[in-house]
């Protein structure tokens, strides 16, 4: 080759060797082997059910009856003949039952959280669970909902699993793998006892919540839970009765959950029109100018009535009382400044600025700040090993704490019915989406700081870098431009007290 | 992005002694040894309908997406065989409606290098030229690709080949064909995961599919004058289409149909200068803003 032609074609060829397309995974969950069986986790505080002997679990046949063995033969033949998509599945959900499904909820929140769109009239349709699969499809798993949904399943899952560790250890029945060394243990096996099966209980329970929180995923969800029971068999952790019991006591405590949930108060969170103009009216008698929907056409605002919602770990009245105070009048020389930060910050932002912005923007399609949460204390909960039902612990304090900030959050929102700043000065624009509700107070701020308080608690080697993305995480809606200084710091100190009741429950619980 | 291209066109011309020819990546003209090629190339394109998946739709928290561009064009005949171009766009962007704020940056350098395989008489009525073309692009600034289709561009790391037929007839008409086939790099957001084509994805990094694309042009060229026109098309070879209501995505799979005309005249005077107009609009796609693109460019060529 001509050396004319050489440099060229050399620049090309290294241009061309870095089209790499391997994508990273930063959450690649390796094979479970807990740090601890928590033995006693059957002793441990229950939040909605009365206790473990609320659901019994009828004793199991004895290893040496003839029923079992021919459950242990059926597992060898199984194994004999494993098929490489079996294998897969075994890997896959080796990797913990309680994380595995708190990834697939992220991505059902993912695929869920889109605004229906505008019909040709100007009006926008509402999502139906009683037909889900329409357009726009059901649920709109907007923050507040996702909040909701990441806390009932991780609750009804933290509550099953309690439940079976106590019958676990009322019957002490050993583990395929450990009773016949005949059969393979593919997947770490523990001295914890398998019936019931604790990944059976929790497929049991999570369907059944998942179809109710996501009706239009039933299928997928279904396969999903069934996969996950089976990869129980196949790798020798579990016998066909074990998975039985298990399913069995998933299923009867998740209905307990679905009768919470139906009353809850999510069925009146829409609201109606007369109550979004009731709000209206009541900022203009205060003086102040009220929230006006920036959207076009304009939407109606965002789960107006979630601030009404049933809390886990708040009553009522102490969901008010966590209330922070009013924010600036819209009209206050105050307000006026801080309406000049926000322009002059979204003016001017730096490379770092804008890429904390979009870090943190968890807008439609996305998980969720909620999720985003999930995402982050889910490294936490791989990395310390901890035992399903120690990891169903975190994710219901960390969820639990998030739906109340949700609750908290959004009462106040709808209480003051604060305009966003683009609407007091139409110069602001954003980087980032803007969120179709009230500005004050911030719920990625509250969501954060409720989530940084649990975490911290949980995790206090992690407590400096929660507290590091807690700010982050709040100070981006001012970057983005969509939320004053004064909405972020509020909702901080409102996220903190909320989270503080999830944490003064963990200190109480006995998983200590 | 929306706005419809991965590949920016290229466009450098060549005016030397008389000769008027607009060379792009996907020409079958070259720079003649030791010719140098400058100029700037202003681009408007707009849309205010786009493709979301299949379904055309305007969006009134949008309106009309403008993009402008001021791009530095420059190439090199290193031998009369061989030609190297470079590129580097500065990109503007704006949405009449809506609160969504405008962006703008430089964008990606474009490095170019074409080679002409064969050149050879054909019948008694013109030349047959066959060119093989190397392009990379590349980020130049750290601009994001996860505020579409406000971003200014899809900050991927990108490399082409290409292959193109040109039949230049003696009476000024010509016809040429160029297809290429582009790989392009991962991408890196700011964000920990995504969801795109039915999956959420625990990672900052978005592989980014391949893409195919290919035009074909057709012109007369005669004194100062030479106006070709052209129908191109995109496919994007992977990807998920946009949700319904749902923001555009850095690799969604854009696709599209663009017709375009050009006029091109060099200036009279000692100056070898030249001027060039152009307007193209994509008439069918996926994924991409139905798009108007008009350009005006002034280049300037000279031997070393």
């Amino acid at each position: 080759m001509r050396p004319t032609i050489a440099a060229p074609a050399l620049a090309l060829a290294v241009a061309c060797a870095a089209c790499d397309n391997t994508i990273t995974s930063s959450e690649a969950l390796p094979p479970l082997q807990a740090a601890s069986l928590d033995s006693t986790a059957g002793s441990w505080s229950m939040i909605v059910l009365s206790g473990p002997t609320q659901f019994t679990v009828a004793a199991p046949a004895a290893e040496t009856s003839a029923a079992y063995t021919t459950e242990l033969a059926a597992i060898k033949t199984v194994q004999s003949n494993l098929s490489a998509a079996q294998h897969r599945s075994v890997d896959y959900w080796s990797g913990g039952g309680v994380l595995r499904w708190n990834q697939i909820v992220r991505e059902l929140v993912a695929r869920f959280n889109l605004p229906p769109a505008p019909r040709a009239d100007g009006t926008y349709p509402v999502p139906d669970p009683e037909n889900p699969f329409a357009d726009p499809q059901f649920p709109f798993a907007n923050p507040p909902y996702a909040a909701r949904a990441y806390s009932y399943v991780a609750v009804a899952q933290y509550e099953a699993l309690k439940t079976a560790w106590y019958w676990k250890y009322q019957y002490h029945r050993r583990s395929p793998a450990r009773i016949d060394g005949g059969i393979r243990a593919l997947r770490p096996v523990s001295d914890l006892p398998a019936y019931p099966s604790e990944d059976a209980v929790l497929s049991g329970v999570t369907v059944e919540m998942l179809k109710v929180l996501f009706p239009a995923a039933v299928a997928e969800i279904t396969q999903r839970a069934a996969e996950q029971r089976n990869a129980a068999l196949w790798s020798g952790k579990a016998a066909a009765s074990d998975i039985a019991a298990g399913l069995a006591l998933g299923k009867a405590v998740a209905a307990v959950f679905i009768a919470r949930s139906g009353a809850d108060g999510m069925k009146n969170a829409v609201g109606n029109p007369a109550q979004w103009h009731a709000l209206a009216d009541s900022a203009l008698a205060r003086g102040e100018t009220p929230w006006i929907s920036q959207e076009s056409p304009p939407r109606p605002p965002m789960l107006p009535n979630f601030g009404q919602l049933q809390a886990w770990l708040m009553t009522p009245a102490e969901v008010t009382t966590e209330r922070p105070p009013a924010p600036p009048s819209t009209s206050s020389a105050e307000m006026l400044q801080e309406l000049g930060e926000v322009r002059r910050t979204v003016d001017h932002l730096s490379g770092a600025q804008l890429a904390i912005a979009y870090k943190w923007n968890d807008g439609a399609g996305t998980y969720a700040p909620p999720g985003h949460w999930n995402d982050i204390a889910a490294e936490y909960i791989r990395d310390a090993q901890l035992s399903e039902v120690r990891a169903a612990r975190a994710f219901a304090l960390l969820n639990m704490a998030m739906h109340d900030a949700a609750v908290g959050c959004w009462g106040v929102k709808y209480l003051y019915f604060n305009p966003r700043p683009g609407q007091l000065d139409p110069s602001i624009k954003t980087v980032i989406g803007l969120p179709n509700f009230p500005s004050y107070p911030s719920g990625h701020s509250t969501f954060s700081a409720s989530a940084a308080t649990v975490l911290s608690y949980l995790f206090p080697q992690g407590a400096p870098d929660f507290a590091a993305m807690k700010e982050e995480a709040s100070i981006s809606r001012l970057y983005g431009g969509i939320h004053y200084r004064s909405d972020i710091e509020r909702g901080k100190e409102h996220g903190a007290r909320i989270g503080g009741y999830a944490v003064r429950f963990a200190q109480l619980d006995g998983a200590n | 992005m929306l706005r419809g291209s991965t590949v920016v066109p290229l466009f450098l011309v060549a005016l030397s002694t008389g000769t008027l020819r607009a060379q792009t990546v996907d020409d079958g003209s070259l720079l003649p040894r030791r010719g140098i090629g400058t100029g700037l190339l202003y681009a408007h394109d707009s849309w205010s309908q786009y493709w979301e998946g299949s379904l055309k739709r305007g969006n009134g928290n949008i309106g009309t997406l403008t993009t402008q561009s001021v791009t530095w064009v420059a190439g090199y005949g290193v031998t009369d065989r061989l030609s190297v171009m470079a590129m580097l766009p500065y990109v503007r962007t704006h949405a009449s409606e809506g609160p969504l704020h405008g962006m703008d940056g430089l964008q990606d350098i474009t490095l170019a290098a074409k080679y002409q395989l064969l050149a050879t008489p054909l019948t008694d009525r013109g030349t047959l030229r066959a060119m093989v073309v190397g392009v990379a692009g590349i980020p130049v600034s750290n601009y994001t690709p996860d505020f579409q289709p406000l971003s200014i561009g899809l900050a991927s790391r990108r490399f082409s080949g290409r292959f193109t037929l040109n039949f230049q007839a003696h009476q000024g008409w010509f016809l040429n064909g160029s297809a290429a086939y582009t790989w392009r790099a991962k991408v890196t957001l700011d964000r920990p995961a995504y969801y795109t084509n039915g999956q959420l994805y625990l990672s900052d990094e978005v592989a980014m599919p391949d893409v195919f694309d290919y035009t074909v042009t057709a012109g007369y060229e005669r004194g100062r004058l030479c106006v070709p026109v052209s129908l191109s098309q995109q496919r994007t070879l992977g990807g998920g289409d946009i949700r319904r209501q749902d923001m555009p995505f850095v690799s969604n799979r854009m696709d599209f149909v663009k017709v375009g005309a050009l006029a091109m005249y060099s200036l009279p005077g000692p100056k070898a200068l030249g001027i060039r107009i152009g307007a193209s609009r994509i008439v069918s796609g996926r994924n991409v803003g139905q798009a108007t693109t008009l350009t005006a460019g002034l280049f300037h060529t000279f031997q070393l």
